[in-house]
């Protein structure tokens, strides 16, 4: 049987008020982003939409989003996010934007570039703290996603949950 | 919620992130196949049953995979536990303990195993011996006997160690022997030539196998008369046979003379102490020499007979070639030792050269408790810096005291002298298979006890238990003998079967020789009388005058009537009454040889004389077929008569008489007693039997042979019976069918008067299943 494709999007959910980031919800954001497709591409790109597309993972505290798309029509589909201006969810309007970082064809590679992403960001971050305090931080930030595994385990549980695995 | 973010919330976040991403990212999907653990350029269809594509990671679940799924498939069936099978269960677990609990009935010679994975293998006088190789070789080994060298393992013989001073020894042997019967009365009792090359006290003197060895007998005998010691060294010299004209040089390639060692301090092993002896060192030098010499003679028949040379040898195993090679001749022939070859064929080897540390116990005990073993030999091997170059002689180790003794080939007769020469190699034991694979890979070809048999068949001599019908083993031999042919006659369905009655034939499976002796002794004295006639005459009365004389024999003929047969082997009768066979035109014999026979003229009163000496006897003879035909075992040999002679004399070629078909009367009384065993009462069973004046119950009838006791053996068939064929067969050498057997010495005397001088020695042959007579040549070699 000939393989189905997909391709990931990795998003960044860019808010101007950082409190509404997390009261995100993976259905709004599936929402906003149907409606900025079928404004943009008619009914056809409602249509396209409505096969294949779902928001794989969300992490509310940083903002990324895995979001798929059937290969055959992921660009056309990409070029209605630029489009989107805000996010509604229970009630709120959050006005956000939304910043495409990497196109894989699997969740993995996008978490592989995710990693990599982040750590590159951490490492930038650091000659530009303010105090020690800040520095430290930082700096165990890296150590503790430089081992395989580590990190604070309250954190990814709720993390996980937030995740959908599965292919 | 504060506003803005900072940077230590950021980094915190970041850095959960990228944790929960690394671990979800290395982790393995959700499902845990195995199969899909591989990449997919490794993923096969076959590893669902052939675990083995896998790599060694993933080769246990896969196992473990594989084998829930075939229990589920099998839940249904149960599978029975299986106990090992008898044989399983009953195998060994030492290998030495099962060889050395299968001895006890058999002992098995040092190459046992060697021949028994070549050979059938037959258990004969307590030993388990090869008798043919598997694979067909009957021409090989023929060719291998007269041209090249042929090899046999005879550790059965007996050896009998007899020590003393040489007179006392000599006298005692006179006792066994004659000086008349000449060297051997005992098969291979070297008893004048070695008796005068040894000058020490000890003197090894082989006796014939005997089967009759008593278990019981202790190992050491000694006598208070003479102070003779008598010791048993049977399995304690290991002994092979090389018969064949290169039998020199493939001993001169196998042995080479042991290396002299210096060793100033003492060492337990017997080598180094021995250097150190001047005499002893002496000797060796000599007894090198002549071994050197001997690697250049042309053919081991050359040598004069019953030359034997000691010697020490290295291990053989140390120049083992790495593939077999034939010995050849050696090709280089040296001017100097032209000089030191002439005089070793002449004189033979130097008289102190046949001595050997072979004899000494201790020296035995110690060369067989110093050998290297094989596994030792073999690291060494492996640790040569150059792999295949030989290995050095080693340390004071491996130095192996030996005896060669030459085996003349045939000595008698005029034609194909020293056929079947060779060596005798002995050992001490242990070393059995150290120098069996040497030899073998240098070329010989291997044989079992049919070839033995061949080797005397053609030299023209009796073998030892099948021809010496006067001596006990001989006679047991023969009884032996008769009852396998009576057996595999009986196996035979009836109408398969020959029917030796109607073919005349008295005795096809057993000569009766004492029969023959005593009817022959009546004809002559009877015949005496009447001379006139075809030879045919009736035993009407019995003479009682049967004089005994001893001839040359260790058995010692019965006081009273009838006495026994013997085979005459006085060697001034043997040769008189060979050149009475010979008509008188034909070549005189080599001047060498009994010139003075030949004057002595065939004629009535020289026959009555000899007659006189030899009563009751019978002598070995030779048989050359004239044209066609192949004798077999117990073939009769007859008379011819005046016509017969007659006829060959008019063409030679012509074939012979045919016997006409007796007609057998027991066939009538087996058929009857069936047919009343079928119907009749009892009554009326005991009424036939009584009617019929038949001596024999029809129980004892076997169809086809004649009952026991046999009517006259000699008068039964048209022709006069003189004796019998023992061994027969086509003859190789000679290209013709030749057959070796015994003749009534009187009737043979009888005949030979009455024959026509230029067809004097021709005699009848008949095999026992043919009707036909073949024309023979008789000849007694001596």
């Amino acid at each position: 049987m000939v393989r189905v494709k997909s391709r990931y999007l990795l998003c960044e959910i860019n808010v101007s008020d950082r409190r509404d980031l997390l009261k995100l919800d993976d259905r709004a954001v599936s929402g906003t982003v149907k409606a900025a497709v079928a404004r943009t591409h008619g009914d056809y790109g409602a249509a396209l939409c409505s096969i294949r597309f779902c928001v794989k993972y969300l992490n509310a505290h940083t903002g990324i989003v895995f979001l798929r798309f059937p290969k055959g029509c992921y660009k056309l589909l990409w070029s209605a996010l630029p489009f989107i201006t805000s996010i509604e969810c229970c009630g709120r309007i959050i006005p956000c934007f939304f910043n495409c970082l990497h196109v894989g064809g699997t969740i993995r590679t996008c978490q592989k570039f995710l990693i990599r992403y982040n750590t590159r960001q951490l490492h930038r971050m650091l000659p530009k703290c303010k105090n020690e305090e800040e520095k430290r931080q930082i700096q165990k930030a890296i150590l503790s996603c430089s081992l395989t595994g580590g990190g604070d385990e309250a954190l990814e549980d709720e993390l996980e949950s937030e995740e959908e695995d599965g292919e | 919620m504060p506003n803005h973010i900072t940077a230590g919330a950021f980094a915190r976040a970041r850095a959960a992130e990228v944790s929960a991403m690394l671990k979800a990212a290395t982790q393995t999907m959700g499902s845990s196949h195995v199969f899909q653990a591989l990449p997919k350029h490794m993923r096969r269809r076959a590893t669902s049953h052939n675990t083995k594509r896998l790599p060694r990671r993933l080769r246990d679940v896969a196992n473990r995979m594989k084998r829930k799924s075939l229990l589920a498939g099998l839940k249904k069936k149960k599978e029975p536990v299986k106990s090992k099978s008898r044989k399983a269960r009953r195998r060994h677990g030492n290998l030495l303990m099962e060889f050395n609990r299968r001895q006890r009935k058999n002992i098995w010679l040092e190459t046992h195993i060697w021949h028994a994975k070549r050979f059938h293998m037959v258990k004969k006088w307590g030993y388990c011996l090869g008798v043919r190789p598997t694979y067909k070789c009957y021409r090989p080994c023929y060719r291998a006997m007269s041209s090249h060298c042929l090899l046999q393992d005879l550790s059965y013989y007996c050896c009998i160690e007899l020590k003393g001073e040489e007179d006392k020894l000599l006298a005692a042997l006179t006792q066994l022997t004659c000086k008349e019967a000449g060297m051997s009365n005992f098969r291979d009792l070297r008893g004048r030539a070695f008796c005068g090359l040894k000058k020490k006290k000890k003197e090894p003197v082989k006796s014939k196998r005997d089967g009759t060895r008593l278990p019981t007998s202790p190992v050491t005998w000694r006598s208070s008369s003479t102070g003779l010691v008598i010791n048993d060294l049977t399995m304690e010299i290991i002994r092979y046979r090389l018969i064949g004209p290169q039998s020199h040089s493939v001993l001169a390639e196998t042995l080479e003379a042991a290396t002299v060692c210096d060793e100033l301090k003492s060492s337990p092993l017997w080598w180094p102490e021995h250097c150190k002896d001047r005499s002893n060192m002496k000797l060796h030098q000599q007894q090198t020499d002549v071994f050197n010499v001997l690697k250049g003679i042309y053919s081991t028949g050359e040598l004069p007979p019953g030359t034997v040379l000691g010697l020490t040898v290295d291990d053989p195993r140390l120049t083992l070639p790495r593939q077999k090679v034939k010995a050849a001749p050696c090709v280089n022939q040296d001017q100097g030792d032209e000089e030191k070859r002439n005089q070793l064929m002449l004189q033979g080897v130097p008289l102190q050269c046949c001595q050997s540390f072979l004899w000494e116990r201790s020296v035995r005990e110690n060369v067989t408790d110093n050998k290297i073993s094989e596994q030792e030999l073999n690291r060494m091997r492996s640790e040569l810096l150059v792999p295949g170059s030989r290995l050095g002689p080693g340390p004071q180790q491996g130095r192996v005291p030996v005896l060669l003794v030459h085996q003349p080939g045939k000595q008698v007769g005029d034609e194909l002298g020293s056929w079947g020469a060779g060596w005798d190699l002995l050992l001490p034991k242990g070393w059995g298979m150290a120098f069996w694979v040497p030899l073998v890979y240098r070329g010989v070809r291997v044989a079992g006890l049919h070839m033995s048999l061949k080797h005397s068949q053609n030299k023209a001599a009796p073998h030892f238990p099948h021809d010496y019908p006067d001596c006990p083993a001989g006679s047991r031999f023969q009884e032996e003998q008769e009852a396998e042919f009576l057996d595999t006659f009986r196996r035979h369905p009836p109408a398969k079967r020959t029917n030796y009655i109607k073919h005349g034939c008295l005795a096809p499976f057993r000569c009766p020789w004492q029969q023959l002796a005593e009817e022959w002794e009546l004809l002559a004295t009877d015949g005496g009388a009447d001379r006139k006639g075809d030879g045919q005459t009736q035993m009407t009365r019995k003479s009682h005058e049967v004089v005994e004389e001893v001839t040359s024999q260790q058995n010692v003929a019965a006081a009273s009537p009838p006495s026994c047969f013997t085979v005459l082997r006085n060697r001034r009768s043997l040769r008189l009454l060979s050149s009475w066979c010979r008509p008188p035109t034909c070549r005189r014999q080599r001047w060498g040889r009994g010139a003075a026979a030949a004057a002595l003229p065939l004629s009535d009163s020289a026959v009555t004389s000899f007659h006189a000496a030899h009563k009751m006897s019978v002598v070995w003879v030779r048989l050359t077929l004239l044209s066609k035909g192949k004798p077999e075992a117990h073939a009769m040999l007859c008379v011819p008569t005046a016509e017969d002679l007659k006829l060959f004399g008019k063409s030679p070629e012509s074939c012979g008489p045919q016997e006409p078909p007796h007609k057998d009367h027991y066939k009538s009384r087996i058929n009857r007693k069936k047919k009343s065993a079928k119907t009749a009462t009892p009554s009326q069973e005991s009424d036939h039997q009584t009617a019929s004046t038949d001596l024999h119950s029809p129980s004892d009838l076997i169809l086809g042979l004649w009952p026991d006791p046999l009517p006259s053996v000699a008068s039964h068939c048209s022709r006069v019976t003189l004796g019998w064929v023992t061994q027969g067969d086509f003859s190789l050498s000679v290209g013709r069918g030749e057959a070796l057997g015994f003749v009534s010495v009187s009737g043979l005397l009888h005949t030979l008067l009455k024959q026509p001088p230029e067809l004097r020695g021709t005699l009848l042959l008949r095999n026992p299943a043919s009707l036909h007579y073949r024309f023979v040549r008789v000849n007694i070699d001596v």
